[in-house]
């Protein structure tokens, strides 16, 4: 009888043993190691489904004030499992990974008539205008190098980084189509190919490099979730790894884009046409300390006082980065900014625009940056493409106030009529406005 | 008066009063049989329990397994226990298969339940795949498609079949409820007869199979000992759940779109074969006509493929071609299983 009750003990024991390891894995969920003591339920008044991603993500910033949590939630943008507490099973399907905005899955996450696809007229069509836009379809650099090396003998577009159709164009340069670029490489010129090799790092759709200073994510938080130098997370989401590359500095949307955001992508060297490689600027300190001229700069470049106070978003308007909704085939077609938009010329003030309609997109616009102040029947400058510059403001006959859109810093813009300026009105080139108007650097 | 006393309690009486000590070793069992009970008593239980917060419209079919597994008060530990138990029933029952063909069991006039079990099995099989399919996730996507498409390619019934399977001209959201019908009612039932069938056939045949020649000088154990063996084995097999179901929970991802099914997905672990089997040729020969070949060879094996009398245990002499014949074919199954696995 002693070995039966020792078989028994032991299966009882066994038993006990199992219990304790369901009990343990009962009161030890997933979500206790981010500090959670119960499931955090959100509605949002969206969707009105129960999420519980706050349980693991608890403390992580609201994306913007025009996506408040409470009514957007997390899955209406993020996809994913809103019941599920635990990461794996929370995450299955969820949209771009950590980046919605990712090309691939912007429609689904950012996308809807009331949201980022809707109408152009009421300038919703933010996800048309940046899929076609060159920084997205990188067309204008594709030509040109085919052009410089006999692939194509006239400066129209024909191909971009994925295939894309425009059936709705509105100026007089917008192209229908763009075929697959790497569809068409293996008959291309050598250097061609090389140059779909080595060159195809910078544009919306493009894999990050993995290095300090060129931390971007893809699609619209290229532009509008701001990384830091290292790409790390700096906010207070208890899941995110800050020693991590790859993240934006907050969980932030803003269309307040500093500078430096700009250049993780445009002033970290140059590609060279003639080894088809990129050289990474050697003059910048390895650890993101360089100040704003330095940052900006690259040695014997030449540059004019405004353009170092202010960050590139003040000249830029909103169509030239993200794009007139057309695909272009170069630049110049969608950037009509110059000097003179603001400063004017001998004989002329600026174009301006009366907002006279509160479905102006310059008042939405500004209703975004918290330093604007601007109102129903202010006239601001446009671009002779009509965007409006909506920082910057007539406030008396002659007179143009500029507020940056980043700093929030004040500026009352010179003026080129009569104040014994130079200036052809037909020569906006750098180097033309440079000729007088550029600071040393050292 | 007085009732008789120790008469034997309903779980004795479940039992025969004794039955040959030589049969009733682990090691001529392995236990299979009564662990099968076990895992299909388990499975129905925490089913029936899962019926209480599962939902099976495509909309909220997924949402409602989520809800399971990670808000209902330990809602993860039944559906943990429904799915280990169930995979191992599948295991148990098989390998008791085996067993039986391996110990000739099947041999002295046992031969119908030897049907009644091949049946029982291709009915717990059954159930396992709609199971599966009512998680209703991503994954399930391919093995879905292949399964029902296969039902389609049975020779005049096919199209019938397929219709019964999905609830319509193709695979869709009624498919959800089809699966539920099924899975919850259309098997169980029958599965819940033959097992009881298949004990009650098990007693009617003699109990165990034993030779016998042996006749009345076999040592035998009271049912006393068998119940207080079975309950050993209860509760480790026990025991094995819970951890199973605690460490390893059956994954789950998000909703499945029946229109988009995602191909990268890989099938439920016994349904491997059936996709490497596919892989080799044509698909109506590969997916219906081997498995039926094999099914209808498997149910020959009392009625004319073995003619040898010996019982009671393991690998009798004259049992040769039937051993063979199901050692061969368990080689070939489990090689397209694992080729599947590591594929």
């Amino acid at each position: 009888m002693t070995g039966h009750r020792w078989t028994w003990l032991l299966a009882v024991g066994l038993l006990a043993a199992a219990a304790a390891v369901a009990g343990l894995r009962h009161s030890l969920p997933a979500y206790a190691e981010y500090g959670a003591e119960a499931p955090v339920p959100l509605v949002p008044s969206m969707t009105g489904q129960a999420e519980y991603c706050l349980t693991c993500h608890q403390g992580i910033e609201a994306i913007s004030a025009s996506h408040p949590t409470e009514a957007f939630g997390c899955v209406r943008c993020h996809g994913g499992q809103p019941l599920a507490l635990e990461k794996e099973a929370a995450h299955s399907g969820l949209l771009g990974g950590g980046n919605p905005s990712d090309f691939t899955v912007v429609e689904a996450a950012c996308g809807g008539a009331e949201c980022h696809s809707g109408p152009a007229d009421l300038n919703r069509d933010h996800i048309q205008r940046s899929t076609t836009s060159l920084q997205a379809t990188y067309a204008s650099a594709i030509a040109a190098v085919r052009r410089a090396f006999g692939a194509q003998t006239k400066p129209e577009a024909h191909l971009g980084i994925s295939a894309v159709t425009d059936p709705h164009i509105t100026s007089s340069t917008g192209l229908a189509d763009l075929t697959a670029f790497s569809a068409l490489a293996a008959g291309e010129p050598a250097p061609v190919q090389l140059f779909g090799e080595r060159c195809l790092s910078c544009h919306l759709q493009a894999e990050p490099l993995q290095q300090p200073g060129y931390q971007w994510l893809t699609g619209c938080a290229a532009c509008h979730a701001v990384t830091n130098w290292q790409g790390t997370y700096t906010g207070e989401d208890p899941t995110i790894d800050r020693t991590e590359a790859g993240h934006a500095a907050f969980h932030q949307l803003t269309t307040v884009i500093p500078y430096a955001q700009c250049d993780t992508c445009h002033n970290r060297g140059n590609y060279s046409l003639v080894d088809m490689t990129f050289h990474a600027r050697t003059d910048l300190p390895q650890d993101g300390s360089a100040g704003r001229e330095d940052a900006y700069y690259q040695p014997i470049a030449q540059y004019t006082a405004c353009e170092v106070k202010l960050d590139c978003i003040d000249c830029h308007p909103a169509a030239e980065a993200m794009g007139d909704g057309d695909l272009h085939s170069q630049m110049d077609q969608v950037q009509t900014v110059e000097c003179r938009t603001c400063h004017g010329t001998p004989s002329q003030l600026p174009l301006t625009r009366r907002l006279s309609a509160d479905t102006d997109p310059a008042l939405r616009q500004a209703s975004l940056n918290s330093h604007a102040n601007l109102a129903l029947g202010d006239t601001v400058v446009v671009s002779p493409a009509g965007d409006a510059l909506w920082n910057v403001q007539q406030t008396g006959p002659t007179v143009f106030a500029l507020t940056a859109k980043v700093s929030g810093q004040n500026y009352i813009v010179p003026l080129v009529a009569g104040s014994g300026c130079e200036q052809d009105p037909q020569e906006q080139s750098s180097s033309a406005c440079h000729a007088c108007h550029a600071v040393e650097h050292d | 008066m007085n009732p008789p006393r120790n008469r034997p309690n309903f779980f004795e009486h479940l039992h025969p009063p004794s039955i040959p000590a030589e049969q009733a070793r682990f090691r001529y069992t392995l236990g299979l049989g009564g662990l099968s009970v076990f895992f299909f008593l388990v499975s129905a239980v925490s089913g029936a329990l899962l019926l209480f917060y599962y939902s099976p419209d495509a909309a909220n079919a997924n949402a409602s397994i989520q809800l399971i597994q990670y808000h209902v008060p330990f809602g993860w530990l039944v559906r943990g226990l429904h799915y280990w138990s169930s995979q191992a029933l599948v295991v148990a029952a098989g390998l008791h298969l085996l067993r039986v063909a391996l110990t000739g069991g099947f041999r002295a006039g046992r031969g119908f339940n030897w049907l009644l079990g091949l049946g029982l099995f291709l009915v717990l099989l059954a159930a396992n795949f709609t199971g599966y399919g009512l998680r209703w996730d991503r994954a399930i996507g391919p093995a879905l498609l292949v399964g029902t498409n296969l039902l389609r390619l049975v020779p005049l019934l096919g199209d019938s079949l397929y219709a019964a399977a999905v609830g319509g001209a193709q695979l869709g959201e009624a498919s959800l409820l089809r699966l539920y019908g099924w899975h919850v009612f259309g098997l169980m039932l029958p599965a819940a007869i033959l097992v009881v069938w298949h004990l009650f056939r098990l007693r009617r045949d003699g109990g165990i199979a034993h030779s016998p020649s042996a006749g009345q000088q076999t040592a035998r154990i009271a049912r006393r000992e068998l119940v207080r063996r079975e309950l050993l084995a209860m509760l480790w097999a026990g025991a094995g759940l819970v951890v199973a179901a605690s460490l390893a929970p059956p994954a789950l991802q998000g909703p499945l779109d029946p229109v988009q099914l995602s191909a990268d997905a890989s099938a439920p672990w016994f349904f491997l074969w059936v996709q490497e089997l596919l892989r080799l040729g044509d698909p109506t020969l590969m997916g219906i006509g081997l498995p039926l070949a094999v099914l209808l060879l498997f149910a020959l094996i009392p009625y004319g493929l073995d003619r040898g009398l010996q019982l009671g245990r393991w690998l009798p002499a004259d049992g040769r071609l039937v051993q063979s014949l199901v050692i061969a074919l368990s080689i070939a199954w489990l090689s397209l299983t694992l080729m599947g696995a590591l594929r």
